[in-house]
């Protein structure tokens, strides 16, 4: 008999907290929108920064966390070096997050603290990813993507602990060398980064495409790892032409990336149009939205143009990018859990069965629309339809709650 | 004299269904070749839609768990093989349009 190693699939019940804390702090993020007022937003508002931690530390890293458990031994193709570590991760998270935002938006007495929390929590994370590739005997593009972004977030959690302690008081450093570098590292170097290795597995198993090259994959992921230290070294040396530099390389990386993702899509064999497909559709346009706007940010230098592309980034890139894997990841967990060992001995589901229909489109439709109207809305400074957006964005992430405890509680 | 037939051991294993895609192993294409010898012992070549495929194992255990039901059959061996790797064009035609390839 073969022995069938859990090594690929850790149990759900370590998975389940991540991606149910992830969907609440979506539904917390898209609520928070309503506190916004359009006349004063900015990137130094405390506000903006809360919300920033809310939604990158509660949602984005709460999730990718969440979903390494699993991929990581897929794409490394060796077993954990010890998946009972994620136990610790998530409530550590949790705790971090909730004392950043509150320390950012009432007392910064609370940053340190929190900061503290969230560091012990990234390099239980890191430690475990890096212990992990010590197995892997012969690195592929992918497993090095993993080994970069890791180290780039490493780097970018120590300068956001030493960020959160001058804001404190304890010490004293130039907040706004550390600030740009914080971004880069952890935006560019860890979550851009994940994304383009990650994607590059999931998104031709998912779409059952083949025979694409992955020499753009190497050019992005080169050109996003030359455009962090970049950034860094910028930031700390105040060069605004190195920073201007580091600028135009990070939009062509993602660009190259973007292209290749193109190519997937244009040669995939599985045409359906299902709720992963139009997440990821609305995900990839959202990315290129984002780079024009950005662009038009250079050209004008008004602010809120930034502010929108960084909305288009996080809540349109990332958060439809996230969406969309969920309802391929927690089915499959759940069925590997649940059903696998029933296969040839009953009539079981397929992972489709397991997609609620009404609430993941219901979602979909609400957040896009979300979306759209807050991004119109910081450009135009139009509270009226920061509001509009915001309920729109709540609607759709209380559909997402909806669906993930669908997926999660699944029975035949 | 083989105790079993190619045909007859690609019945048995058309009962495994990748549950992503929702079509059996052997219309994805992805059984290559099986064969046996005269006492039984069976032979398949195989490979899967991707080699990050998470269900490597369980699909392995699935193709084992179908062969074992042909009567008589003693050992099995699943070779799995990345050259030539799969595509879709390797797939029957009733899968390649339900995917709208």
């Amino acid at each position: 008999m073969f022995k069938i190693s859990q090594d690929f699939a850790p149990p759900f019940k370590l998975i389940a907290p991540f991606f149910i804390l992830g969907s609440l702090f979506y539904l917390f993020s898209s609520l928070y929108i309503f506190s916004f007022s359009a006349d004063n937003f900015s990137f130094a508002d405390p506000k903006v920064i809360a919300f920033t931690h809310l939604f990158l530390l509660g949602f984005v890293m709460m999730i990718i966390f969440g979903a390494m458990a699993q991929l990581v031994p897929v794409v490394l193709e060796v077993g954990h070096f010890g998946v009972e570590l994620f136990y610790a991760i998530w409530p550590l998270l949790l705790i971090g997050t909730l004392l950043m935002v509150f320390g950012f938006l009432y007392s910064s007495a609370l940053l340190p603290y929190g900061g503290v929390v969230v560091l012990t929590s990234m390099m239980i994370f890191v430690g475990e990813i890096f212990l992990t590739i010590a197995k892997v005997k012969k690195l592929t593009l992918v497993m090095s993507s993993v080994l970069i972004s890791n180290t780039f977030l490493f780097f970018g959690i120590i300068f956001g602990l030493l960020m959160a302690l001058s804001y404190a008081g304890t010490i004293s450093v130039d907040i706004s060398s550390l600030l740009k570098a914080h971004i880069f590292a952890v935006l560019g170097g860890y979550i851009s980064i994940t994304i383009m290795g990650l994607s590059i597995v999931l998104i031709p198993m998912f779409t059952l495409s083949h025979s694409f090259s992955l020499r753009p994959l190497e050019i992005s992921i080169s050109l996003m790892s030359v455009t962090v230290v970049l950034a860094i070294l910028a930031s700390f040396f105040h060069l605004e032409w190195l920073s201007i530099i580091s600028y135009i390389l990070a939009t062509v990386a993602m660009l190259v990336y973007a292209y290749l993702i193109y190519i997937i899509y244009k040669i995939r064999p599985r045409k359906e149009n299902d709720i992963y497909a139009i997440s990821l559709m609305f995900s990839y346009s959202s990315l290129l939205v984002s780079i024009i706007v950005a662009l038009l940010y250079f050209m004008l230098g008004k602010e809120n143009y930034l502010l929108a592309s960084m909305w288009l980034l996080f809540f349109g890139f990332f958060g439809f990018l996230i969406t969309g894997h969920i309802y391929k990841i927690i089915p499959f967990l759940v069925w590997f859990e649940r059903f696998s060992p029933l296969v040839g001995k009953q009539k079981i589901p397929m992972l489709v069965d397991m997609i609620p229909q009404k609430s993941s489109q219901a979602q979909f439709i609400f957040c896009a629309i979300g979306v759209i109207i807050v991004a119109i809305a910081i450009l135009f400074n139009s509270n009226a339809l920061i509001g509009a957006g915001a309920s729109f964005l709540v609607m759709g992430a209380v559909a997402f709650i909806r669906s993930v405890l669908y997926m999660i509680n699944f029975k035949n | 004299m083989a105790m079993f037939t190619k045909d007859e051991i690609f019945q048995a294993v058309s009962t495994v269904v990748d549950p992503e895609v929702g079509f059996n192993l052997v219309e994805m294409g992805l059984i290559y070749d099986a064969s046996s010898d005269d006492e039984g012992n069976v032979k398949v070549t195989m490979t899967l839609s991707t080699r990050a495929c998470p269900l490597h194992q369980m699909i392995l255990q699935w193709v084992k768990e179908a062969i074992e039901k042909l009567p008589n059959v003693k050992e099995i061996d699943i070779e799995v093989v990345w050259e030539p790797a799969w595509n879709i064009s390797m797939a029957d035609d009733n899968v390649k349009k339900a995917l709208g390839a």
